[in-house]
C-alpha cells in the first residue's frame, strides 16, 4: 500500500478539535458587529437603529443598546456606517441569563461629526 | 436568628449538592430533542450539521432522540407560533427531569418577531429557558459552545465581551 495513502488516512482528519482546541472557522461567517465608541454619535446611533431590521440596536439617551440576542448579523449597520461598525468575529455567544446579551455602548458627544471623536491610532 | 441562618445554610448546601449531581449527570451522555416552533428551518439546517463528520457531536456524548421521553435537553427554535404553544408545553412536560431548555436562534430569543396574533415572539413565555444561543442561524460551532455551556462543560464568554473596539475597521 502506498505510503501517501496511509499518510493521507492518518492526516485526513476532518473533524474539528473544538472545544479542546480553538477553531476560528466560524469567524469567517457573518458575526455580530463591533462598534467604535469614538465614532458613535447620537446621530450615527439613530441611523444605525433605523437600518437595523431586527430592532437589535436602539438608542436610549446617551447609550446605544445592542441586543446581541436579537442581532441577525445581517451587516446593514456595517454597510450604513463603515467607520463606526466592524465585524466582531465572535461566535461563542451562549448565555445563561438573557440580560447578559444586552450591551450598553456609550455614545460620543452628539455635537461632533462621526469619526471626529476620540481618534485612535491605526 | 441562628436557626434561620442554619436553615439557609442547609438549603444552600443541599442546592449546591443537587447542582453538582445534576452537572455530573449532564456531563455524561446527553440526549437532545429538537423542537421547531415555527422557524424558517435555517436553525434546523445548522443543528443537522452538528451530526456531520466535521463537527461530530457524538464524540462529545451528545445524541439526538426523536422522543421527548428520552430527552434531557430541549433545543427549541423559532418564535413560538401561538398554535404551537400547547404542543411545546406537552413536549416539555413529557421530558423526565432534570431537563434543560436551550433557546436557539434570534427568533427564539425574541429578536425577529414581535408578539402579535400569530406568534408569541420568542419561546421565553412558554418554556423556562436555561441557555440562550444567539445567531441567525447560529453556526454549528456556536451551537456546540451553547450545548457545552448548558451542561457546564464550558464557561460563558459573552458577559465579558463589550462589542466595542478601538482598532481601525477591517
Amino acid at each position: 500500500m502506498p505510503l501517501w495513502f496511509i499518510r493521507g488516512l492518518r492526516r485526513g482528519v476532518v473533524t474539528t478539535r473544538y472545544p479542546a482546541r480553538p477553531d476560528d472557522s466560524a469567524a469567517l461567517l457573518p458575526t455580530p458587529p463591533s462598534f467604535r465608541p469614538g465614532a458613535l454619535t447620537i446621530a450615527v446611533a439613530d441611523r444605525l437603529a433605523q437600518v437595523c431590521p431586527s430592532r437589535a440596536l436602539t438608542r436610549e439617551g446617551e447609550v446605544l443598546l445592542y441586543d446581541v440576542g436579537a442581532c441577525t448579523a445581517c451587516g446593514r449597520c456595517r454597510a450604513e456606517v463603515p467607520a463606526a461598525v466592524t465585524d466582531s468575529g465572535q461566535f461563542e455567544l451562549a448565555a445563561t441569563i438573557r440580560a447578559r446579551l444586552i450591551k450598553r455602548i456609550p455614545l460620543a458627544d452628539g455635537g461632533r461629526a462621526p469619526g471626529s471623536g476620540a481618534e485612535v491610532s491605526p | 436568628m441562628t436557626a434561620g441562618t442554619d436553615t439557609s445554610r442547609g438549603v444552600k448546601e443541599t442546592s449546591e449538592a443537587l447542582r453538582e449531581a445534576v452537572a455530573r449527570q449532564f456531563g455524561r451522555s446527553l440526549h437532545i430533542r429538537t423542537l421547531d416552533t415555527g422557524s424558517c428551518a435555517a436553525c434546523e439546517q445548522e443543528i443537522r450539521l452538528l451530526a456531520a463528520p466535521h463537527y461530530d457531536l457524538h464524540r462529545l456524548g451528545f445524541f439526538f432522540t426523536p422522543a421527548p421521553r428520552h430527552a434531557d435537553l430541549l433545543m427549541a427554535t423559532g418564535p413560538m407560533i401561538r398554535a404551537f404553544g400547547p404542543a411545546a408545553r406537552k413536549t416539555y412536560e413529557a421530558m423526565p427531569g432534570p431537563k434543560l431548555v436551550v433557546a436557539t436562534g434570534a427568533c427564539a430569543l425574541g429578536g425577529v418577531y414581535q408578539p402579535d396574533a400569530f406568534t408569541h415572539g420568542g419561546i421565553a413565555g412558554t418554556l423556562p429557558v436555561d441557555v440562550w444561543i444567539p445567531g441567525c442561524p447560529p453556526s454549528p460551532l456556536a451551537l456546540l459552545q451553547g450545548l457545552l455551556v448548558a451542561v457546564g462543560r464550558l464557561a460563558e464568554k459573552v458577559q465579558d465581551l463589550s462589542f466595542t473596539q478601538n482598532g481601525t475597521p477591517r
